[in-house]
């Protein structure tokens, strides 16, 4: 074939640039949605409000309606926005990093580090003082000395008991000691029926329960900046773990979902989660009684007289610095902090409020489970210490990795929790 | 009565022939049933499992031990779905995108793949090899790079966003599936319409490309199927409202703490029947395209 002209080349440049350009008339306009673009509102009336909870089902009505009473009252317009909550945190990232998301921010607060990391939140000090918080629930979002985010919900993951099932095994009390749980689980295994006795975690993704456990045994995890796992402590947690694997009181291949199935099946006596199981079991289980058999417990301690571990666990509003960052300032204070508010949406979610005068309004006081969650296990849980790194998340990884390797009989515990410190201090910053 | 002894020396002939076969070709019949049977099986149990699941109500579908065959019956899950208005316009992004994906992709990569196949150049080699190193590129990478070019753009949000980051990963195997299906149209054919005095132009579009058809549909399908089942562009780079169905049906059923799997289920059936059906419609074209320029000559 010859060369092309310049002519053939001059069309081929023109047909591009024609596609170029009706590609380009599908492009928003400057108000195009999304959430919390600078409008060049001077008065800040506008700001974004973004959150997972504002896409799932359960809670995105309640959601919506404090979205709705605050922007109505104060006159201001939210401009909403939601990712799903397994890729939010990247997807938060991302925007922010592209200057394109400002306002109010639903964050899980193990997040928070990783958001601090980026430099734009603000801090909300002054807003903090004056929400009547618990002092729990302003840890939570509490990160270097500042108060970075205003805790939305305050819970924690803890232990469940399903208590027909320890009747019908023989378990009147609620075991309060490590020694006391074990005899209860000895005692449901010989029920037999494919019940677990304690639906454990078991699966590397959902290995990170296993730290409460190690605090539990005495270890710290995390000491100033030196990574702890590894210690007699936690060697003797994990070996504990594995004695209860070999002994199938606690069963290969279960994550947070299939204890969940499991337990809503009605069979499992024990298993971890957040105070929010009670809504997300009911509506998994042919037993419409469910939650009237559910018991929260502490978790076991070593010693009678020990303090129970749990993992912290909630949701904070962070501002992020733009336009619109006062008004959403006060919208974060307004969602957390307003008493009939946080108790209208505890009424129909389930979350428990963070302000003393919240957890004692009668709607919230009045609810039993939560009343006796709040108090035996919020009460002394603890933030997970890794959360202050960024690599978080692959910091437990590699605690989970190892922990599996032990529980399949590929190392011992301590080879394996040596070699899990040795690879999460890489990954300290 | 010639017939039927020439049917009768067949038969005779062809018993004993048969009958020393039979053994292997039964072995080999039933092994290959047996593999048949096998894929088939693996192939098809995601989707035995999806059916099951999207009619089986939500009280039993968490039933442990899990149950082959379900013990109760219900279309709520798909009834749900005519409900969900949102989830309609996921469909009708989806549908907006993929297209235009599918056929700007085509367009493209049919006048690039002309270039490869019948010009010669020099670099033309290195060039296509670049086309095709752009495809070795983390989707991360690509991800973070296309985000901030559209940011500044102005692009961000929008539906050209999503199509021209489709585009990005569909063209390069668009590319070199037609490249190799334009190296089968012979040269002689296009010289004798220019020597008929078509331009170069009208080459192109009377002769080349009606041959290269099935190539054609073949690579729209392609980049029609990646742009449909695309997740994390699609959620990252559009706004809300513009998002597709891979993200929409997360936004939708998978949460903090509970998956709606029936609905979800429900939801996954009835999106993947667009595609089905168009690879129904086009399988002709398709087997013809990417088979076509497999072997030269």
């Amino acid at each position: 074939m010859p060369p092309m002209n310049r002519r053939d080349a001059l069309r081929l440049l023109g047909l591009s640039t024609l596609g170029v350009t009706a590609l380009s008339a599908c492009a928003p306009d400057a108000t195009g949605g999304g959430a919390a673009r600078s409008s060049g509102d001077a008065a800040a009336k506008t700001f974004g409000f973004t959150s997972w909870s504002l896409n799932e089902e359960a809670q995105k009505a309640a959601v919506q309606a404090i979205v709705d009473a605050y922007a109505s009252a104060g006159k201001v317009t939210i401009n909403t926005a939601s990712f799903p909550y397994n890729e939010y945190l990247n997807q938060v990232t991302l925007k922010i990093r592209g200057g394109q998301l400002s306002g109010a921010v639903q964050l899980d607060v193990a997040w928070l580090a990783a958001m601090a990391s980026l430099g734009k939140l603000r801090d909300l000090s002054p807003q903090a003082t004056q929400g009547g918080y618990t002092e729990v629930a302003l840890s939570s979002g509490q990160y270097g000395g500042k108060q970075l985010g205003l805790p939305w919900t305050t819970g924690s993951i803890g232990l469940i008991a399903n208590t027909e099932i320890l009747q019908k095994a023989g378990v009147s009390e609620l075991p309060a000691t490590t020694e006391e749980f074990e005899a209860a689980l000895t005692k449901v295994a010989k029920l037999g029926d494919g019940i677990v006795p304690y639906a454990a975690a078991t699966k590397a993704a959902q290995l990170k329960d296993i730290l409460p456990w190690m605090k539990t045994f005495g270890s710290p995890l995390l000491d100033g900046d030196q990574i702890t796992v590894g210690d007699d402590a936690s060697v003797a947690a994990v070996e504990w773990y594995k004695q209860l694997y070999d002994a199938k009181l606690i069963a290969p291949d279960v994550d947070r979902f299939d204890a969940r199935a499991l337990f809503a099946q009605g069979k499992a006596a024990f298993y971890d989660d957040a105070i929010i199981a009670r809504g997300v079991v009911a509506g998994q289980s042919p037993d419409k009684s469910l939650t009237e058999k559910m018991k929260p417990l502490p978790r076991p301690v070593l010693d009678a007289g020990g303090t129970p571990q749990a993992l912290l666990w909630g949701h904070v509003i962070v501002v992020v610095e733009g336009e619109g960052a006062e008004a959403a300032a006060d919208f974060a204070k307004f969602a957390t902090s307003d008493t009939a508010t946080v108790a209208g949406f505890f009424e129909k979610v389930k979350l428990p409020p963070t302000t003393t005068a919240g957890l004692a309004d009668p709607k919230v006081a009045g609810d039993a489970f939560t009343a006796e969650w709040t108090e035996k296990i919020t009460k002394t849980a603890t933030p997970n210490p890794f959360w202050r790194y960024a690599g978080y998340g692959q910091i437990e990884t590699a605690i989970a990795e190892q922990v599996q390797a032990v529980l399949v009989g590929q190392a011992s515990a301590k080879d394996a929790l040596a070699k899990a410190a040795e690879t999460a201090k890489g990954l300290q910053k | 009565m010639t017939v039927t002894a020439t049917r009768s020396r067949t038969t005779t002939l062809a018993r004993p022939v048969r009958a020393r076969r039979r053994p292997d070709v039964v072995r080999s019949r039933a092994a290959a049933w047996v593999a048949v049977g096998l894929i088939g099986l693996f192939g098809l149990a995601p989707i035995y499992w999806l059916v099951v699941t999207a009619l089986t109500p939500d009280e039993t579908a968490f039933s442990f031990p899990p149950s082959l065959i379900p013990t109760e019956v219900t279309l709520e899950h798909f009834v749900n779905l005519t409900k969900n208005e949102q989830l309609f316009g996921y469909l009708i992004n989806s549908v907006i995108v993929s297209v235009i994906t599918a056929v700007l992709s085509v367009i493209v990569s049919a006048y690039m793949a002309n270039a490869f196949s019948k010009f010669l150049y020099r670099g033309r080699t290195s060039l296509m090899h670049l086309v095709l190193a752009s495809q070795m590129f983390p989707q991360a990478l690509l991800l973070i790079t296309l985000y901030a070019v559209f940011s500044a753009t102005g692009l961000l949000g929008s539906y050209a966003a999503l199509v021209l980051s489709f585009t990005t990963f569909t063209l390069p195997l668009c590319v070199w599936m037609l490249k190799g299906i334009f190296d089968t149209v012979p040269s002689s054919l296009m010289e004798a319409a220019a020597i008929d005095g078509a331009s170069r132009w009208r080459t192109l579009h009377q002769v080349a490309l009606p041959l290269a058809a099935p190539g054609l549909v073949a690579a729209g399908l392609f980049a029609f199927v990646r742009a449909w089942n695309d997740f994390i562009f699609a959620l990252t780079l559009a706004d809300p409202e513009r998002q597709t169905l891979p993200p929409g049906l997360v936004h939708t059923y998978l949460g903090e703490f509970q998956t709606a799997w029936p609905d979800l289920m429900a939801a996954s059936f009835v999106v993947s029947l667009p595609v089905i059906a168009a690879f129904m419609f086009l399988q002709r074209y398709l087997v013809g395209g990417l088979t076509a320029g497999a072997v030269k000559g």
